[in-house]
């Protein structure tokens, strides 16, 4: 189908550009990274309250670093102009947006990674399949803020304030996602059974698609001009 | 050319005031039957007292809330299909009003839960993380809002944040629920085992503040339409002093 070739085209585009300079990815890791470690230091070495807030203390590291790579994303179109380019482009808006969230996702998804192999060192975790559920968690969890983090960041790249209107416009929409990425790797780290793991998988996956259609069809009115 | 043929927004302002003057006095009439419903007519509850009554007006506003968000997203809809700026100005005007409404629920609230659960704000009740996001999302809508300048990118943009926003809210009720159900708070769940005195009061209460919900909306939508055209014809007047020296 020639759309998904033009996807993977403009995917493909974003990735290389990234990988020239790969200064959004490393500062995005660092940052992540950073935001790991702050919040060690920010609780008492003691084990049991670190470790009870561990679920929490991941995903939030790896909320605000991906605020600021969506944002990032961005960054091209908004000093070169090239949007224009690429609205003039005889090519479906939809394919526009399909080619950046992916772009977004698969970059957000390599930082999710490194970041929990930073997190099973800090925290003395053992390599078992639940870290595959983990790893399962990052892909759903990245589409969904990659899908919605795509569409608002297209909106917000004109606005001086954007490094602070993102997360604000974000994260409020984000929290069923956080809570239901909390809850399962919570459940995942710990030691009991796997009671309620498939019904967040399904809220992710439910949010995957009803925030990825909603951004597909919204983004043709912000990108217009 | 009339300025009121120039501008179309202006009979619709018109209109909607029209509407919300007559629409008002039965909100009046409501509204002070729903008072009697809530603190005469409907019996102390046993076990909280007579705190329990802030219930009334508390479910009330949250419904009037959930409401009006609603209409920013049809409004949102609306705007995108047909561009026209009514539209967009109906729902700031609903944003503004569903603000106020989940803020009373968010203040009433805490008033309630402090003396019968012994704390201000219990996390984990589905409601009122919903309400909670809710307000999150109003906020959010209006601090994007006055990021931007005037004019049609403005109405866009608010307009699919609206949209994105209410697909949102039943999944962060999905999603509490299902939290509550892992770690269950003592909350008791009122309003399904109400006094038939209790759900008519309810129902009273609930209808009153829909339509102070109804009227707020219109009067506000009005006001920021005609404001809109005021600004419109400030600018020409402007324009054409420049032109004509």
């Amino acid at each position: 189908m020639k759309a998904l070739r033009l996807i993977w085209i403009l995917t493909q585009k974003d990735l290389r550009i990234e990988y020239r300079s790969r200064q959004a990815f490393l500062t995005t890791l660092f940052f992540a990274l950073l935001i790991l470690i702050v919040f060690n230091f920010a609780f008492d070495p003691g084990d049991e309250a670190i470790r009870a807030a561990a679920p929490g203390i991941l995903w939030v590291s790896l909320l605000f670093p991906g605020v600021i790579q969506l944002n990032r994303s961005f960054q091209a179109e908004r000093e070169e102009g090239t949007l224009h380019g690429l609205i003039l482009a005889p090519v479906d808006r939809g394919v526009l947006f399909l080619g950046k969230f992916l772009a977004n996702w698969l970059l957000l998804t390599l930082v999710d990674l490194l970041i929990l192999g930073a997190f099973v060192v800090f925290y003395n975790l053992s390599f078992s399949t639940r870290l595959l559920w983990i790893l399962l968690l990052l892909v759903l969890v990245g589409a969904v803020f990659s899908s919605v983090g795509t569409l608002f960041a297209a909106m917000v790249s004109g606005i001086r304030t954007r490094d602070v209107l993102l997360p604000i416009l974000l994260f409020p929409i984000l929290v069923p996602i956080v809570i239901a990425a909390v809850n399962a790797t919570r459940e995942l780290l710990g030691s009991g059974e796997l009671e309620f793991l498939h019904q967040w998988v399904k809220l992710l996956v439910v949010s995957d698609v009803v925030f990825l259609a909603g951004s597909f069809l919204l983004f043709d009115f912000v990108v217009e001009d | 050319m009339s300025v009121v043929t120039a501008n179309p927004e202006l009979r619709i302002a018109a209109r909607w005031l029209g509407l919300s003057g007559w629409l008002q006095w039965p909100t009046y009439v409501l509204l002070v039957v729903a008072l009697y419903g809530a603190f005469l007519y409907a019996p102390t509850e046993r076990v909280m007292g007579e705190v329990q009554r802030i219930f009334y007006f508390h479910v009330g506003a949250a419904f009037g809330a959930f409401l009006a968000f609603f209409v920013v997203f049809i409004a949102g809809i609306g705007y995108l299909r047909t561009r026209r700026v009514f539209w967009d100005q109906m729902a700031a005007a609903s944003v503004e009003v569903g603000v106020l409404f989940t803020t009373i629920v968010l203040t009433t609230g805490p008033l309630w839960a402090k003396p019968v659960w012994n704390t201000w704000f219990p996390w984990g009740d589905p409601r009122v993380m919903t309400t909670l996001v809710l307000w999150l999302i109003y906020m959010a809508y209006l601090i994007l809002r006055s990021s931007l300048p005037e004019g049609e990118r403005k109405y866009k943009f608010c307009a699919v944040f609206g949209i994105i926003g209410f697909i949102d809210v039943p999944i962060v009720y999905m999603s509490t629920r299902w939290w509550r159900t892992i770690h269950p708070v003592v909350i008791t769940s009122s309003g399904a085992n109400l006094e038939p005195r209790m759900s008519q009061a309810l129902l009273v209460a609930v209808a009153a503040c829909a339509l102070v919900l109804v009227v707020l909306i219109l009067l506000r939508s009005a006001m920021r339409l005609n404001a809109l055209v005021a600004e419109r014809l400030a600018q020409e007047v402007q324009d054409r002093r420049r032109v004509a020296q």
